[in-house]
């Protein structure tokens, strides 16, 4: 298996194409688009879609500082750790009929990859020695435990609907499922789940109303206050990527199987059909809604989100 | 000559143990010479083991004294090592090995030591004996002296004042469960005239009586004490918080296995009852209640060790559920995990002992920012950190993993949706678990430094030996998976499985034909998901180009360099306009949050937990009772 062309095409996969350029590419196109339709939603002109691209370029350009209180090694490589995590986990999301890695997509594995860019955010914050960062990758970690329940739910109401009696957690079977049998978004037990995804999208990239780990006015953006330079610029880019990846994963479960089968033009609908989730889940929640508190945001995941995703998982075990 | 091994290992010892408590006056180096070096030799004998037993599939069997079956009746007592035995042999002889090692360093400021040294061989030693041996009441014997031992050594530093309330308590409680499991013995000689687990595994034959299943309720109920399953786990907090942490280490990495390991070979082998759905609810609902509990407990916790200790409890819940499943993935996978939970959780708490001894305390309140004065304790912990949240690659993510898998699948094919919320409840704990590890990081290894904490210094190289070892085996355990399934895991699973070969080689050939005795089918689990290794080393490397592009950039590369000397406030943190005031965010001011919304379930929580004895045996007295009953009225 590891001859030199499989490397290559390995390296080409993390690196270009979906790795780590093209999710950065679609993440800061995303994170434009999304700050140029709330700024319209709010009668603003809003910055030019490349703003997000630009900011990037000016903090890889800043200098860098590290307080007294941080661990260098930690402080530095934790943007990173989430970096190369988020551009690997692309590989695992089926990309209309496109796989990068072929049989080894499983929803465990994506589920546990998507946490880590999270715990680097969290380690990261937490070696900088503030206080404030200290709150932050509190909460962050409270908003973590408030989503991951209904995000499990709704992955196991996925695989018992594609599976049956059978146990399918592979990512290409659902995508193979929803070719043959349609899109899961189409079978009317699925819709709770699929609102139920739309609501763990903005809390796991953190966007208004559940950006209270990084909540500038109380707490300075949390785990972000002491980055500056290049590390923040990873940071920012990180979430940006994390738009991409929570759309595409969403994608991929529940508007999977309708691909062309020519990689240019299903990447090219793969975009399009996550710029309008991110529309949809992100900004248009952001225009319109104030920042919760940390209690409320977890009370409201593990109520309501969580009930909507159940409800979706019991009317598929009976068979729905 | 191989069929020694296992006995000698075990009377090796116990002669060490005889042999500290004669010799160990003369001089420290005597004392300790004969501690490690006996244990060296146990290690030895047992890793000799894994040749025979684990690749070439024989199950070693040694009649004591030569006191071989006579007319059908196993009358000696007879030490029989199949894969499991020997699976769980390898967890423990590693554990005391390197506890052994790590005590060396550890115990510098305690007195008694002698003391300590008899007891850490008793108790190594009647670990091993109890997994390695093939009759009953030998298993008890080594069971009470399991307890005693560790009674005794939970009272070792009895300066503190918790040391004498959790021996107390564990004493007590640890007595309850022996009687228990007493109680179940004398009822299984009454019916079968014998005490060899093979011989007694053929005559009931998975067909239960009033009898025999008064026996198999008291003995798992027994050995469910030893495993601190919840509602029994109430001894373990406190008996893991006050003793040091190198027989923490010991309590968590075998004797709670120990447990595990008489729970497979009861439910699997002697009582071969695994087929009852009944008998698999009730095994799942207690894991995964255990599981949840140990993990909310935990979070609330302000102690280091007693954090760790709730964990302890936490994981094994994904043990008992795992084998509660009764399927091949299931054994599989609760081996796994519980092989894993040696491994990252001895790590956890010997990072623990090492902060102990350098800072003196393990509140969470008082710690803070130890990461740049301990930095190999700091990459220890997080390395057993990543591995108890299961993150991957290491190995914690490779066996939770596993375990999702084989519970989701019993879920589907039984559609029993009981077995569903298992897997929701284990995924849910999985991030619990990961939050109160962070909470640890935040609270002990980063943010600012406590100012009394000033001058504290890395532990010495033997502490940090013990530590480095365990990370490794994390890793490797996580990278090369398929091989430990392949030389590890699959042989024990598959001897638990296959009894004809166990109740043959102890009581002769054709012995278990002639009792109707048919095993449950193996089916190998198959693994094909991922290579973690070329993940690996793909993120190592583009790690590291990029980590080493930003840190030696060329325009922040004057910004980089730690600012010694001249005081600049560019580099100090702020809080509230105020500069470099020690403004750590400690342990128990994390997820507060949660804690709001979670308020009356801690309410009711802490009421439990009340810490009177008297409670705690009522507790386990009421759960033995719904568990026999369970088994009366669903397994005649």
């Amino acid at each position: 298996m590891l001859n030199i062309t499989n490397i290559l095409m390995l390296l080409f996969f993390v690196l270009v194409f979906p790795g780590a350029l093209f999710t950065s590419a679609v993440g800061l196109w995303l994170a434009g688009v999304d700050r140029k339709v709330v700024a319209r939603m709010q009668h603003r002109i809003g910055p030019p879609i490349r703003q997000p691209l630009y900011d990037f370029l000016k903090l890889l350009g800043k200098e860098t500082i590290i307080p007294h209180a941080a661990n260098k090694t930690v402080y530095l490589g934790a943007p990173i750790v989430g970096f190369i995590s988020l551009a690997m986990i692309m590989l695992f999301i089926p990309i209309m009929g496109f796989t990068a890695v072929s049989g080894s997509a499983d929803l465990i594995v994506i589920l546990y990859l998507i946490t880590i860019p999270g715990v680097a955010l969290i380690v990261g914050g937490s070696s900088s020695g503030s206080p404030y960062a200290g709150i932050g990758i509190s909460r962050e970690m409270v908003t973590m435990m408030a989503y991951e329940l209904p995000f499990v739910l709704v992955l196991l109401a996925v695989a018992r609907k594609v599976g049956g009696g059978a146990l399918v957690f592979s990512m290409q079977d659902i995508a193979a499922w929803q070719a043959a049998n349609g899109s899961l978004l189409f079978h009317w037990s699925m819709i709770p789940a699929a609102l139920a995804m739309l609501l763990v999208v903005p809390a796991e990239v953190g966007t208004q109303p559940f950006d209270v780990a990084e909540a500038e006015t109380e707490i300075c953006e949390g785990p972000l206050v002491e980055y500056s330079g290049a590390p923040l610029g990873l940071f920012k880019l990180n979430t940006a990527m994390k738009m991409f990846v929570m759309s595409g994963l969403f994608t991929a479960l529940f508007l999977g199987g309708l691909g062309t089968g020519i990689v240019a033009l299903d990447a090219l609908i793969f975009v399009l059909i996550c710029t309008l989730v991110v529309i949809l889940c992100i900004s248009t929640i952001h225009a319109v809604t104030a920042r919760l508190k940390i209690e409320h945001l977890f009370k409201f995941y593990w109520t309501f989100v969580a009930g909507l995703a159940l409800l979706s998982l019991i009317l598929v075990w009976c068979g729905l | 000559m191989i069929q020694h091994f296992p006995v000698m290992a075990v009377m090796l010892l116990f002669l060490g143990a005889f042999l500290v408590a004669i010799f160990g006056r003369i001089s420290p180096f005597i004392r300790d010479g004969i501690a490690i070096l006996t244990a060296t030799i146990s290690l030895i004998l047992i890793y000799a083991l894994i040749k025979p037993v684990m690749i070439d599939g024989q199950i070693i069997s040694y009649w004591m004294g030569n006191w071989e079956p006579v007319e059908g009746y196993a009358i000696g007592i007879g030490y029989e090592v199949d894969a499991l035995g020997l699976f769980f042999g390898l967890l423990v002889v590693t554990t005391f090995w390197l506890s052994g090692i790590y005590s060396l360093g550890y115990l510098k400021k305690d007195a008694n030591k002698m003391h300590y040294y008899t007891l850490y061989l008793m108790l190594s030693a009647s670990v091993l004996g109890l997994v390695l041996t093939g009759d009953l009441f030998n298993m008890f014997i080594m069971i009470e002296i399991m307890t005693f031992a560790s009674v005794a050594l939970t009272a070792f530093r009895n300066k503190q004042d918790i040391a004498l309330e959790a021996a107390f308590k564990y004493l007590v409680l640890g007595s309850i469960g022996s009687s228990m499991t007493l109680a179940g013995v004398a009822l299984i000689y009454r019916v079968c005239h014998t005490l060899n687990m093979a011989q007694i595994s053929s005559i009931i034959g998975g067909q239960f009586n009033l009898t025999t299943i008064m026996a198999f309720g008291l003995i798992v109920s027994g050995l469910c004490v030893k495993s601190y399953i919840v509602p029994f786990h109430t001894p373990a907090a406190d008996a893991y918080t006050a003793a040091p942490t190198s027989i923490s280490m010991i309590f968590s990495g075998m004797v709670n296995k120990a447990g595990v390991y008489g729970i497979i070979r009861m439910v699997y082998v002697v009582f071969r009852a695994m087929d009852r759905s009944s008998l698999q609810t009730l095994l799942v609902v207690f894991g995964a209640v255990t599981m949840f509990v140990g993990v909310t407990m935990a979070l609330a916790q302000h102690d280091f060790k007693r954090l760790l200790a709730f964990h302890s409890i936490s994981q094994i819940g994904y043990v008992i559920t795992a084998i509660g499943l009764g399927t091949a993935l299931g054994l599989n996978a609760g081996l796994f995990h519980a092989m894993n939970h040696t491994l990252f959780k001895g790590l956890l708490f010997l990072t623990a002992g090492a902060v102990l001894t350098a800072t003196g305390t393990t509140n969470l309140d008082k710690l803070g920012g130890l990461s740049k004065k301990m930095p190999v304790t700091t990459v220890c912990f997080l390395v057993g950190a990543f591995s108890i949240s299961g993150l991957p690659p290491f190995n914690g993510f490779a066996s939770k993993w596993m375990v999702y898998q084989a519970i989701y699948e019993k879920a589907s094919s039984s559609g029993n949706f009981l077995f569903a919320a298992a897997t929701i409840t284990a995924l849910i704990v999985s991030v619990m678990t990961l939050a109160s590890f962070i909470k640890v990081t935040q609270a002990v290894f980063f943010g600012q430094v406590n100012p009394e904490h000033s001058e504290v210094s890395e532990v010495p190289f033997i502490m940090q030996l013990p530590m480095v070892i365990m990370a490794l085996l994390c890793v490797a355990t996580g990278l090369f998976y398929n091989k430990v399934q392949e030389f590890l895991l699959a042989p024990a699973a598959k001897a638990a499985l296959s009894v004809t070969n166990y109740i043959d080689r102890m009581m002769g050939e054709g012995y278990a034909e002639s009792a109707g005795v048919a095993d449950i089918l193996w089916q190998p689990a198959s693994f094909s998901f991922w290579n973690p290794l070329v993940w690996l080393v793909l993120f190592v490397v583009i790690f590291l180009a990029v980590y080493i592009a930003i840190a030696t950039g060329r325009k922040n590369r004057g910004a980089i360099l730690e600012n010694g000397g001249a005081y600049d406030p560019k580099y100090a943190t702020f809080f509230s306009g105020e500069q470099e005031e020690f403004s750590q965010v400690g342990g128990s001011d994390l997820f507060w949050g949660f804690k709001t919304d979670w308020k009356g379930y801690y309410k009711v929580m802490q009421g439990l937990h009340s810490g009177i004895v008297t409670d705690y045996a009522s507790y386990i007295v009421m759960a033995a009772a719904v568990i026999i009953l369970v088994m009366f009225i669903c397994m005649r």
